[in-house]
């Protein structure tokens, strides 16, 4: 082998290597002409075995002529491939199309229950204020469910809570929860502000407007001046919160034995707003809670001063208040839980 | 308290409209219920008469009548259900077209074969009374022909009158409320009693009464030789507006005084009354005997206890006091002379003999309440009076009264700075003594060292105002509940009406922090909601069968000092219903009927979860405490265009337990084989525990409560009751930063072929036991069962994963390997090859 037909030999292998890269159909050929050319066992390194039977001066020369002829091919290649390679990709984008209008995997959506998220959100309301939760037993005795809470035995009065008594001596289910009035009383001293929701229990035969079962919250603040001013302002925020920025409201006299003074607090009918339809009886308002100023009679069972201290309590039923945000009209839906109501809840 | 204008009109002006008035009653603090137009509804309801009643041809129940309008038209044929008409009674006619009360529209129709020219009415078809057993028979005086609204029309308010208020369940208690609404004075019921000659009541009668403490006053009249009939017309349909059926003038009478004055009263057949020692009928008022007996009004015999106070004579009772008269003395038509009784009771003991015997009434409503004293004599009057004009009776004279005295109006002593502290209001004391003054309330300057009272109860508490200026409320005789100074807070701010208290955000301290009990309970909600289960809400008081059927075997502790389960259940003495007779110990049986629900309601796919408690009783100690209950079946993945659904498996319930306990900062829970639970799967059942955190029953609900409780699903349902650490009052600890190692960890996975019986519960526990300090983590990857495995092994695939705070070098990792696989083989377990 001598330098001429060595050169002549590189020179061919340039032509033919780029050609066939320019007219290679795709890029898989282009791997083929690559290791055919490039490779380990391709033709370049075949030819430049060669350089070993020329004499030392011709070498440094074949070299250069071979490393024109690598980087002239890996170049042909190379612009084959950005050209290929683009086209495909093109192609396989093209392909994988799908039609993004399906619906999408769905997932499992669960709900939270909206008595149990109405009490939260009274909760919520309520905390903004200082009022902080405490909860206490359904199993009441009827000391702390009624006695303490200036209801005696026999009195009329006990009319208003048709109770469920239990199996055991003076136990009771608790028909409301001021009985936790008691418990804080005894747990904590003056300021307080508590807030205390649960399960109560009522003799009562149920229909869409009322429960054997049903779920309360019941607020209390004493300290030195607390006063029905007080009482009013924060339930006008509580109404606000829950039922629209400058949502009125009207205070009227009410009756509990362990409020005096005792009140009603009343919203403007959610629905009428006021122009009396058959939902608030035509009178253009609907009760929410009822309320007043600790009777001291029940802050001296609680083990208050009450001619230091006075206060004020008041209890909601989160039923309703849940029927008047959620237009909710039969209250045996709650506790019936069919997953097709309560699959509008969050 | 149903309350007709017409009637409250004689004691007060009415010059609002209904509405206006109903406003005002509720904003006093008697709240109107409803407003019931007393004959608007009656559009083409006319007065008639029958003139014949005869059986219907074709059915038995049916009658046939003809009722003249008495105009001289033709009689209208008109077919009836009733059995109680007669030819010649009065009755309402609604003519066709007529639209009753809930629209309710009367055409001519034909009935069984024969033509009805429109319908005789029944009170309750007119909204007339509450009695729907026949047709109502109008007063035998009756125009005909007239529209029933002209003659009968008024307007009802229905006034709900809370339990403190007994002195407003009357007319005329009423009308002192209206007149304090609107200003005015009340016109006082002209109450006189012409008495007659002869022997006087005392001459004619004796009253015994035996127990002073049960009756604190008998206040007896005679009237003698009434002529039993009907009451006058108006008055019976007074009676009626206010809901009281008219039964006799005489029984009329003592109902009249009872709603007009709120005074219950008894009358008495004269003659049924035994002489007592002295020759003269004697009324006594005494105790029953325990286990006597006695016949009511209602013909129903009584057995007594010696709580029950009695109206008796000589031969034994007459009537159970203030509850309800007796059989043996009950006025009729041949009734000549009554005996009038307008007494005070002890309010509780008639409260409980009303309610041991269930015979709540209107007369007991108004004892329970407490009677002002001076009623007895209003009332025997008012009755005597009554009796006299509307029966003719000539009343003896003079009455027996046995405790003729009369208390004076009480004191209440306030202070005005207090009242205005309570409402927060700054009234001046002549505006206290204006608002008090409207509802008959006199105050005077308090006495020097009278003492203001501030509560009755444990005990009498009593402050000395001092330098602070102080008044005293003189109240009215009927007022039972003004008698401290609160009591006369209310009574300013009600009658001035609230909207004078001013609306202020409270500026007084603030409490100390309290971390919310419910932090946990809401964090296990929110999880549990996001991994695509239900909240729901369920009763807490199931049937005896429930808690029967779902008792574990063994309970699921409480973590912490929450109450433990186990014991007695807790029933309730007077259920509703037997479905709501016992509480609940777990919540197993209760999302279980969730799922039964909602397979009924065909609703396949179920995920439920409430959070709610278990109750239980030891001797006399309850305990409640709370768990987590959920109830997984049909798809956990639901079908989809793109995918196939997924059933719901125990694996995704330990999934969820297992989500919860890493929420909530607990670590990965251990889970051990529960096959001794009879409610669940014997081979689909686990017990979850981290230590002192967490304790879970996990599994596939056996088939046979499946079948039993009949759920309606082909599929499984897995079902699980939880209890964790601050379920109660828990809040949440801040968690842990992990460290995350900047030296690379070394993973080695690990096939252990072991018999099929043993667990990868077993397989892990011997790993870490034996990993040493650079172990991480072990989790299971895969199990394999098959060739070229012996048909009863399997092969456990676990992944180990080591790390230090340096690189580990092969040698260390290859040691700890080792002392796996070692440990594996003294088990007897071999790496799959």
């Amino acid at each position: 082998m001598d330098l001429a037909q060595l050169t002549a030999d590189l020179d061919a292998l340039r032509g033919r290597a780029s050609g066939a890269a320019a007219s290679a159909p795709d890029t898989a050929a282009l791997d083929v002409i690559e290791l055919d050319v490039l490779g380990k066992k391709g033709e370049l390194t075949a030819i430049l075995r060669g350089i070993g039977a020329l004499p030392a001066e011709d070498r440094p020369r074949v070299g250069a002529i071979a490393n024109e002829v690598r980087i002239a091919v890996e170049g042909a290649i190379g612009s084959a491939r950005a050209q290929l390679g683009g086209a495909e990709l093109a192609a396989r984008l093209t392909a994988e199309t799908v039609d993004v209008t399906t619906p999408g995997r769905p997932l499992r959506r669960g709900s939270l229950h909206p008595i149990v998220e109405t009490a939260r959100k009274i909760a919520d309301v309520f905390a903004q204020f200082g009022f902080v939760v405490y909860e206490g037993p359904e199993v009441e005795d009827d000391v702390t469910n009624f006695q303490m809470l200036n209801i005696p035995p026999d009195h009329p009065a006990r009319d208003l809570w048709d109770t469920l008594y239990l199996d055991m001596d003076g136990r009771l289910l608790r028909t409301h929860t001021s009985p936790g009035q008691i418990r804080v009383m005894h747990k904590e001293k003056p300021p307080i502000r508590a807030l205390l929701p649960g399960r109560c229990f009522r003799y009562e035969a149920v229909d869409a407007s009322h429960a054997s079962e049903f779920f309360q919250v019941e607020g209390l603040m004493i300290d030195e001046g607390t006063s029905m001013a007080d009482l009013k302002g924060l339930l006008d925020q509580f109404a606000h919160a829950m039922f629209g920025a400058g949502r009125a409201t009207r205070f009227r006299p009410g009756y509990y034995p362990f409020t005096e003074p005792s009140v009603a607090f009343d919203i403007l009918c959610v629905i009428c707003n006021g122009d009396k339809c058959p939902a608030c009886s035509r009178t253009g308002w609907m009760t929410i809670l009822g309320a007043g100023m600790v009777h001291p009679v029940v802050l001296r069972y609680g083990g208050i001063d009450p001619e230091r201290y006075q206060g004020f309590a008041f209890g909601m039923g989160v039923e309703r208040i849940a029927n008047l945000r959620h237009a909710v009209g039969d209250l045996r839906q709650y506790m019936e839980d069919d997953l097709r109501f309560l699959g509008a809840f969050r | 308290m149903r309350v007709p204008l017409s009637w409250l009109a004689e004691f007060v002006d009415l010059d609002l409209t209904p509405e206006q008035l109903a406003e005002r009653l509720t904003l006093l603090g008697m709240e109107v219920k409803g407003i019931e137009r007393w004959g608007a509804d009656w559009n083409s309801v006319v007065t008639g008469q029958l003139l014949t009643v005869e059986k219907h041809p074709r059915a038995d129940r049916l009658s046939l009548t003809t009722v003249t309008l008495g105009d001289g038209s033709e009689p209208l044929s008109i077919v009836c259900g009733a059995t109680n008409i007669a030819p010649g009674q009065r009755i309402p006619v609604a003519l066709p077209g007529a639209v009753l009360p809930g629209n309710r529209r009367i055409e001519r129709a034909e009935k069984m074969g024969v033509v009805s020219n429109g319908m005789l009415c029944s009170g309750t078809e007119l909204n007339l009374t509450a009695d729907s057993d026949g047709i109502l028979i109008l007063p035998s005086d009756t125009p005909l022909g007239v529209p029933l609204a002209d003659l009968f029309g008024d307007v009802v308010l229905d006034v709900d009158v809370k339990p403190n208020r007994g002195d407003a369940l009357s007319i005329l208690g009423l009308a002192r409320e209206v007149a304090a609404a609107t200003r005015q004075q009340v016109r006082q019921p002209a109450i006189h009693v012409e008495e007659g000659s002869g022997p006087s009541t005392a001459e004619r009668l004796a009253v015994d009464v035996q127990d002073a403490a049960l009756c604190t006053r008998f206040v007896g009249r005679w009237v003698s030789g009434v002529k039993v009939g009907p009451s006058p017309d108006h008055i019976q349909m007074r009676l009626l507006a206010a809901g009281q059926r008219p039964i006799s003038n005489v029984v009329d009478a003592s109902n009249y005084v009872m709603l007009e004055l709120g005074k219950p009263i008894h009358t008495f057949d004269a003659a049924s009354v035994h002489a007592g020692p002295d020759g003269r009928p004697t009324i006594v008022v005494r105790r029953a005997h325990e286990g006597e007996q006695h016949e009511t009004l209602d013909h129903v015999v009584r057995t007594l206890s010696a709580e029950t106070l009695l109206i008796a004579d000589a031969e034994g009772p007459l009537g159970i006091a203030g509850v309800m008269g007796g059989a043996n003395s009950e006025v009729t038509d041949a009734t000549t002379d009554i005996v009038v009784e307008s007494a005070i009771f002890d309010a509780v003991s008639i409260r409980r003999t009303a309610q041991r015997l269930a015979l709540r009434s209107e007369a007991s409503s108004r004892f329970e309440k407490g009677q002002e004293t001076r009623l007895a004599r209003l009332g025997a009057d008012r009755t005597a009076q009554l009796l006299h004009e509307w029966a003719g009776g000539i009343i003896a004279k003079g009455s027996i009264d046995t405790a003729p005295v009369e208390p004076e109006r009480s004191r209440v002593a306030f202070r005005p700075a207090r009242i205005n502290k309570l409402l927060g209001t700054d009234l001046t004391t002549g505006d206290l003594r204006a608002l008090l003054g409207r509802v008959g309330v006199e105050t005077e300057q308090a006495d020097a060292g009278e003492r203001v009272v501030v509560a009755l109860k444990p005990d009498v508490l009593t402050v000395d105002p001092g330098a602070e200026p102080a008044l005293a409320a003189l109240v009215p005789t009927w007022r039972r509940d003004i008698a401290i100074e609160a009591d006369v807070a209310e009574e300013v701010a009600r009658v001035r009406g609230y909207e004078l208290v001013p609306s202020v955000t409270p500026d007084t301290a603030m409490p100390v922090f309290r971390p919310s009990p419910l932090e946990v309970r809401n964090l296990v909600r929110e999880t549990l909601a996001g991994v695509g289960l239900t909240e729901v809400v369920t009763t807490a008081l199931v049937s005896p069968k429930h808690i029967e059927t779902f008792v574990f075997q063994r309970d699921v502790p409480s973590l912490g000092d929450e109450d433990q389960p186990g014991g007695e259940p807790i029933g309730v003495g007077n259920p509703l219903s037997r479905d709501h007779s016992v509480l609940r110990r777990n919540l197993l049986g209760s999302v279980l009927d969730v799922v039964g629900v909602n397979l009924r309601h065909g609703t396949p796919d179920v995920a439920v979860f409430e959070i709610g408690k278990g109750y239980a009783r030891t001797g006399t100690t309850p305990r409640e405490w709370w768990r987590i209950g959920f109830a997984l079946t049909g798809s956990m993945e639901p079908a989809a265009w793109n995918r196939a659904a997924r059933p719901a498996d125990i694996d995704d319930a330990k999934g969820i337990i297992e989500l919860l306990a890493h929420r909530l900062g607990f670590g990965r829970p251990t889970y051990e084989t529960e096959a001794n639970e009879p409610l669940l799967h014997p081979g689909r059942a686990a017990r979850a525990v981290v230590d002192g955190k967490l304790h879970a029953i996990v599994g596939e609900l056996h088939q046979s409560v499946v079948d039993a409780w009949e759920l309606r699903t082909q599929g499984r349902v897995i079902v699980a009751e939880v209890a964790l650490a601050g379920l109660a009052e828990g809040a949440l600890a801040p968690e842990r930063a992990a460290s995350v190692g900047r030296f690379p960890e070394v993973e080695r996975d690990l096939a252990v072929v072991t018999d099929n019986a043993v667990t990868s519960a077993d397989v892990e526990t011997a790993i870490r036991a034996s990993a040493g300090s650079l172990l991480l983590d072990v989790r299971l990857f895969d199990i394999y069962r098959g060739t070229p495995l012996a048909a009863n092994e399997k092969s456990l695939a676990f992944r180990v994963r080591l790390g230090a705070d340096r690189t580990l070098t092969e040698a260390e990792v290859d040691a700890v390997r080792a002392a796996i696989v070692s440990a594996l083989a003294a088990s007897g377990w071999r790496l799959r090859a």
